[in-house]
């Protein structure tokens, strides 16, 4: 517990100091003073690019971050799975898809609406992906049929996405290109509370059922034997992880790696396999590691995802190395 | 004083093919040995009776309640069953696995009944490793430990004793007959005949049958031991 402690502690003091580097750092060459006032006050250009770019960007990178890992933890126990994952298991594509589907193919419902079209497409299309893997999840004897289950979806929302490319005018296909690089600059305040909402509400959630989540780790029989409701339990983490996924998605693109990665790096220094003990470090980690590449982002100029694929991908080559047999471990 | 166990013109959902009716009231403190051939529907009948398979006619009443209407909380507060298979990838410690089965029957009341389960199972030496470290037999006896922890009134062992040598195989029946004295009712799917027999705690046997014509059949009685044994060697 103690290490529990100074860990959540260390955690906390590394998501405030990152914070209030973004916060107070950027291009704009504002002196400190400046910056202070601008804050409390919010006057002039200082307070507008303090509370209308730098700070809806750094709420949304760090709430982004805690909800993939969270996402990445709730469906690694859930799918007793270590390489499981949004953007592994084809939510992050079927979030693409939705998104493709409403910039790209038209299906925006006026122009004041094209967030909102936006969001609701990218929620279906995680929440799509997310009903297919529940509704498949008890034939896959093997646990790497579903990571190619996860592949090939990924393959055909990506078809379904080039083709839609292919017949996109070039401001939308820009656009959509940009987007698909992910970026936490395109924050706004209300994509800011919805995140918020949902986040909160999924945290509650789990932190009520972290129990019935360690039982879960035992098996399925063993679960239900143990009291776990099976069904409510599926639905809730398809459908909390299926919301935050695609949200993210929606509003900072397809984000790799964060929630498969984040709950590995956690679990390297915790000791601990029980959920109420690893939630609120997964959370602060994926917020820390989010805030540090958009720091990368915004002073080394480098898109989100090759900062994040970078910080990932040896995570998952790492782990391949540790258990050779990655995918009946979890 | 504990209810015991009814069980009413059960049928199982499986094998399809068979058709045995099941009527049977079991006293606390009873063991009931359940032998037979493989998919003759041994784990079907434990995870019938447990609640987590329904039935398809018929029905098993706890202390007058019918399982499959009771909420899976409830049910996990009377019985608990333990599945043939340990869990081979989860990271718990054997002191989570037993903390978690005394929640899971609402019984949890501090750490030291986490130890003194611990203790009484022989698994403390292992309290603060994971059950992934474990072998499969260790994993197993952490289980049983955790169905102890939960399950007040009945157990359900599936194979239990599949994956131990001979001495924890001989140590965990004998744990059994302990968990028997004190009134709980134990069911038992094993193939382990000689075993079972020896352990001198069983009070009723139960064959399910394996020919064509009468798959999945109830016999229940003291022959049934020395009948599945030759319907054994038979095949």
């Amino acid at each position: 517990m103690t290490s529990q402690r100074l860990w959540t502690g260390i955690l906390v003091s590394c998501v405030f100091l990152l914070f209030g580097l973004g916060l107070f750092s950027g291009p704009a060459d504002l002196g400190w003073g400046e910056q202070w006032s601008a804050l409390i006050g919010n006057e002039g250009v200082a307070g507008t690019i303090l509370w209308r770019l730098r700070l809806p960007r750094l709420c949304m990178a760090a709430l982004s971050g805690a909800a993939l890992a969270m996402s990445g933890l709730l469906m690694q126990t859930y799918f007793r799975n270590a390489l499981a994952g949004p953007s592994v298991l084809g939510v992050t594509s079927g979030a693409t898809l939705g998104v493709a589907l409403v910039s790209l193919g038209g299906w925006a419902v006026g122009v004041t609406w094209g967030w909102t079209s936006a969001v609701l497409g990218a929620l279906l299309g995680a929440w799509a992906v997310m009903l297919m893997l529940g509704a498949v999840v008890g034939w896959f004897r093997s646990r790497t049929a579903l990571l190619i289950f996860g592949l090939m979806v990924g393959y055909l929302t990506g078809a379904m996405v080039t083709v839609l490319q292919a017949g996109a005018e070039a401001q939308a296909l820009q656009a959509f290109v940009v987007w698909g690089m992910g970026s936490f600059g395109q924050a706004t305040w209300s994509g800011v509370g919805v995140l918020f909402l949902i986040f909160s509400l999924a945290s509650v959630w789990t932190f009520q059922r972290a129990s019935m989540l360690d039982m879960w780790t035992l098996g399925r029989l063993t679960a239900r034997s143990m009291g776990v409701n099976e069904k409510r339990l599926t639905w809730g983490v398809l459908g909390t992880t299926g919301a935050m996924a695609g949200l993210v998605t929606a509003w900072c693109g397809p984000v790799a790696f964060l929630g498969l990665a984040t709950p590995h790096l956690v679990r390297i220094v915790l000791p601990t396999a029980r959920h109420r003990s690893l939630l609120v470090p997964v959370m602060l980690t994926g917020s820390a590691l989010a805030l540090i590449s958009d720091l990368a982002v915004r002073f080394a100029g480098i898109p989100l995802n090759a900062v994040l694929s970078m910080l990932g991908a040896p995570v998952v080559l790492w782990l391949l190395l540790k258990r050779k047999t990655v995918g009946e471990n979890g | 004083m504990k209810a015991p166990l009814d069980i009413k013109d059960l049928q199982l959902i499986r094998p399809i093919r068979g058709a045995g009716t099941l009527n049977f009231s079991v006293e606390p403190g009873s063991a009931v040995v359940v032998v037979g051939r493989n998919g003759t529907g041994k784990s079907t009948l434990l995870q019938t009776l447990a609640g987590l398979l329904p039935a398809r006619s018929g029905g098993v009443y706890w202390k007058g309640q019918n399982v499959h209407q009771m909420s899976p909380e409830e049910r996990a507060g009377c019985s608990a069953l333990v599945a043939s298979t340990p869990p081979r990838s989860s990271a718990m410690t054997v002191r989570d696995v037993v903390e978690l089965g005394l929640r899971a029957g609402g019984r949890l009341s501090g750490q030291s009944h986490v130890l003194s389960i611990m203790d009484e199972a022989g698994i403390s030496q292992w309290a603060n490793r994971s059950l992934n470290e474990l072998s499969d037999g260790m994993a197993q006896r952490v289980m049983m430990a955790r169905a102890a922890a939960q399950g007040e009134d009945m157990l359900l062992l599936d194979e239990p004793t599949a994956f131990l040598d001979v001495v924890g195989r001989r140590e965990m029946l004998s744990q059994m007959g302990q968990w028997c004295a004190t009134g709980r009712i134990l069911w038992l799917a094993t193939h382990d005949l000689e075993g079972a027999e020896a352990a001198g705690w069983v009070t009723h046997w139960l064959h399910l049958e394996s020919s064509a014509e009468r798959l999945g059949t109830f016999r229940c009685g003291p022959f049934v031991a020395s009948e599945a044994r030759a319907a054994l060697m038979e095949s």
